[in-house]
């Protein structure tokens, strides 16, 4: 390539990188009312603007649970088709127990349950559910929960949520911006789902309702209790009550939920069923007019009016609530129960005057450090320590173009790397510029120097930039968070250097000494 | 400005084996050291909850470590480590708590609600971090195979494009180093978290850089002048790029030191992670990495007829 094409060459990557990284440095705002800028840049992570991320875990005990429910609906189901009775069926720690005629049952649980292992113990069948589909069964429920956990961030309205899955069964949120993590928490891990029940029976609390059954409650009915609302009974239960454990319908036939307000103006949550949902509970409410029916959240009463007439598609939930328990309530709602619990397994909160802290300390750190590096190459080298100098600065404007226009994250760690990556970068013209010298000193003309000081080193350049490679790219593979966007910096820092080191400086060194080697200082 | 007027004529070979020997004796002492007492790992790696509390000027009384310890104690959590972030006069804490914390999930907030009533102050807590213990098992696993995938893709690198002799003296090189920091690590107890794991990985790449600038220079040396006197092209070889290691090594340095003293809490132990990895990985490029290949090729013999080092097909000429 000619001098002349190569200073196209440069000029472009050098316009195009500045523009991809100038709108790093401005807002949001800005970038949409101004033409001329891009509108992606670099985003800053959790560890500089401040929030909260979490690394949340399906729960793999309750979603095999849930899976061998399912199995045991379709087993009970089959088993009604060949007329065989099942005495019992029980699903408990990950297996599914059934008495009756064992023979007749395994032939239908084997049909009827493929993903499932029969055996018989203790004159019992049991079904384990097969690991394939363990793993299947997790990766199913963690991708509803994903889309759960979407809608509710969502009608929190953060800025720039990060909600994905993060390798077998784990999701990663996180917010930016959000500075109570507690506040958040249970937007992200509460199972919340609506049911409505029949009241049965009722006692101020569960020891006096207890005491009217002393032969125990009957299996299929459970106690659910109301929290107290008054301030200084708070922990302490209102009314307990007496409901039976499957209810007449559930969340899953919820079409929508909102916070709105009652015509005292108290805070309410309003819902809607779809048509299946509406048909049903119509029926319902008309078959138990005078009964109470509650309505319970997260295995807690909410309310339990009296019915008063037949409800169909709308009705509402008054609680006492506050506006935001409401709203967040209506949210989660709305979007749906998760599948199963999720388990917490990481909380990252960051401040935000920590985060700001850390910005200023990395950059200082940076500027100091590389303010070192140029001042050290200008004396060292003269000129060619100045070529060395614009090859950095070139350098960082690709890095950081290419940065923004990936939308990468900028951590601490990262900033930390990009000027590790102006230490390598360096390397490479100390490399050429050392072995120029060298050639010089054996007697050679500037020119030929120059030639043998690039030649030689290319190689060299090139496996020393692959071999750092190899390890910064397994750096993005395994790290997670601000290392992560660490390793990130590093590999697009060494691409950019190699292209620097190797284009940039010789483009000088040839436009300034083609002509003329004999002015060669270095 | 030349810091090396004259071409260095120092004999590393000489020094080689005692070198070796030197290495040997820090590396075992290295290893007895993980294996004997352990890291003090992040919670990163092990799991808890560490929490950066600033104390606000309008608390009552002195306020200290063993008064934040008093305060924790009445909450059950006396084996807490507290420890004073900044100087005297900042009132800034960091309260450690290791081991498993996936079961207490409110336990961040129960700190920071006994706290502000012991104190009679809204303390602001600056960070909160908590990590279960299968996430932090699992970044253990992670980070030991990422080393160990870096060391064989090496491997296969250097052999690939230098003689198989190379090989072996590279990676042994890059598992001195990693050995050698992650053992000072070890032995003065400093908190190993992720980002000297990160620090880690940037050694391997760095010492890997200073490694094949000497072994593409002994390569080089060993096309014109063969292998007869080894040991003297190697000696060549380090002295010619004695100059480039220590420039190199001491331009990075000055970043790494700035980062180290200027770049704030969260980056030291990577920082100092990097000042320690520097040094090592310069150092065993010339007396590991040279060693072990003067040895193999001794021992198996050097291609006399080494792989020309490719060369870019034709340099680019200047037309301007």
């Amino acid at each position: 390539m000619t001098v002349r094409n190569r200073w196209i060459l440069i000029g472009a990557v050098t316009v195009l990188m500045s523009w991809l990284a100038l709108p790093s440095f401005f807002s949001d705002e800005a970038r949409a009312s101004h033409w001329w800028l891009g509108k992606d840049g670099m985003t800053l992570g959790l560890d500089l603007q401040g929030g909260v991320h979490w690394l949340l875990r399906v729960d793999e005990d309750a979603a095999v649970q849930r899976e061998l429910e399912r199995i045991q609906s379709s087993v009970a189901e089959a088993a009604n088709d060949a007329k065989t009775e099942i005495k019992s069926s029980d699903v408990k720690a990950g297996v599914l127990t059934l008495h009756g005629d064992v023979a007749a049952l395994r032939k239908i649980a084997e049909q009827s349950a493929p993903s499932a292992d029969v055996d018989e113990e203790e004159g019992a069948l049991v079904l384990r559910l097969k690991d394939r589909w363990k793993r299947d069964a997790v990766d199913r429920d963690a991708a509803t929960a994903l889309e759960v956990l979407r809608h509710r961030v969502d009608g929190l309205g953060v800025r720039e949520p990060v909600i994905a899955p993060q390798g077998h069964g784990r999701l990663l949120v996180q917010m930016p911006g959000i500075k109570d993590p507690a506040e958040a928490r249970p937007i992200i891990t509460s199972t919340t789902f609506l049911e409505f029940k029949l009241v049965l029976d009722q006692a101020p609390s569960t020891e006096l309702l207890q005491a009217k059954y002393p032969k125990g409650i009957p299996d299929d009915q459970e106690i659910v209790t109301q929290p107290s609302r008054k301030a200084k009974d708070q922990g302490k239960e209102s009314e307990a009550l007496l409901v039976p454990k499957k209810a007449v319908l559930g969340g899953d036939m919820l079409e929508d939920a909102r916070m709105e307000y009652d015509r005292r103006n108290r805070p309410i949550i309003t819902f809607q069923w779809n048509s299946d949902g509406a048909k049903i509970f119509r029926e319902f409410t008309g078959n138990n007019i005078g009964h109470r029916l509650a309505a319970i959240i997260d295995n807690k009463v909410i309310t339990a009016p009296v019915i008063q007439s037949k409800i169909g598609r709308n009705g509402e939930i008054t609680g006492d609530f506050t506006r935001e328990e409401a709203s967040n309530t209506a949210i989660q709602l709305r979007s749906g129960a998760l599948p199963v619990p999720l388990v917490l397994e990481e909380e990252r909160a960051v401040g935000p005057s920590l985060g700001a802290d850390s910005i200023r300390d990395g950059v200082h750190a940076s500027l100091l450090g590389a303010g070192l590096v140029f001042v050290f190459m200008a004396i060292y080298y003269s000129v060619t320590g100045m070529f060395a100098n614009l090859a950095l600065i070139v350098n960082v404007v690709i890095l950081i173009g290419l940065m923004s226009a990936t939308r990468a994250t900028m951590t601490l760690p990262g900033i930390a790397g990009v000027v590790l990556t102006v230490g390598m970068a360096v390397d490479s013209n100390v490399i050429i510029y050392e072995r120029i010298r060298e050639e010089l000193r054996r007697g050679k003309t500037a020119r030929a120097a120059i030639q043998e000081g690039y030649g030689r080193s290319f190689w060299t350049i090139f496996d020393a930039h692959v071999t750092a490679l190899l390890s910064s790219i397994i750096l993005v593979m395994i790290g997670r968070g601000p290392v992560q966007g660490f390793g990130v910096t590093l590999t697009i820092g060494l691409i950019a250097s190699m292209f620097t080191a190797l284009v940039v400086t010789r483009t000088l060194m040839d436009t300034v000494y083609g002509t003329h080697p004999e002015r060669l200082r270095i | 400005m030349e810091l090396f007027k004259t071409k260095t004529h120092i004999d590393f070979v000489r020094s080689m084996p005692f070198m070796v020997a030197l290495s040997l004796t820090v590396i075992a002492a290295s290893l007895v050291s993980i294996a004997v007492k352990g890291f003090n790992f992040s919670i990163d790696f092990v799991g808890g909850t560490v929490i950066d509390a600033e104390i606000p000027a309008n608390a009552t009384g002195v306020i200290d470590e063993a008064r934040l310890r008093g305060a924790l104690e009445k909450l059950g959590q006396g084996d807490a480590t507290i420890v004073r972030l900044g100087g005297p006069e900042d009132r800034e804490f960091r309260i450690s708590l290791r081991g498993s914390q996936e079961e207490d999930r409110e336990l961040s907030i129960r700190i920071l609600k006994g706290l502000n009533d012991d104190l009679g102050t809204q303390v602001v807590a600056k960070s909160v971090d908590s990590v279960g213990p299968r996430v932090g098992g699992e970044l253990r696993r992670a980070g030991v195979t990422a080393i160990v995938l870096s060391w064989i893709g090496i491997l296969i690198y250097v052999w690939f494009r230098f003689e198989w002799q190379y090989a072996p003296g590279a990676v042994l090189a890059l598992i001195h180093d990693v050995c050698f920091t992650a053992g000072v690590f070890s032995i003065l107890g400093l908190e190993f978290d992720m980002n000297v794991l990160a620090a880690l990985l940037v050694i391997i790449g760095y010492s890997m850089n200073d490694t094949i600038v000497i072994y593409d220079r002994i390569r080089e040396t060993v096309a014109t002048r063969g292998t007869t006197e080894l040991e003297s092209v190697v000696n060549e070889a380090i002295n010619a790029t004695l100059s480039r290691t220590v420039l190199t090594s001491g331009l990075t340095q000055l970043v790494v030191v700035a980062i180290l003293l200027l770049g704030g809490p969260v980056l030291r132990g990577f920082a100092l992670a990097l000042f320690i990895g520097i040094i090592v990985g310069t150092y065993s490029s010339i007396y590991i990495a040279s060693a072990v290949l003067i040895w193999l090729s001794r021992r198996y013999g050097h291609p006399v007829e080494a792989k020309k080092p490719e060369r870019r097909a034709r340099p680019t000429r200047a037309t301007s």
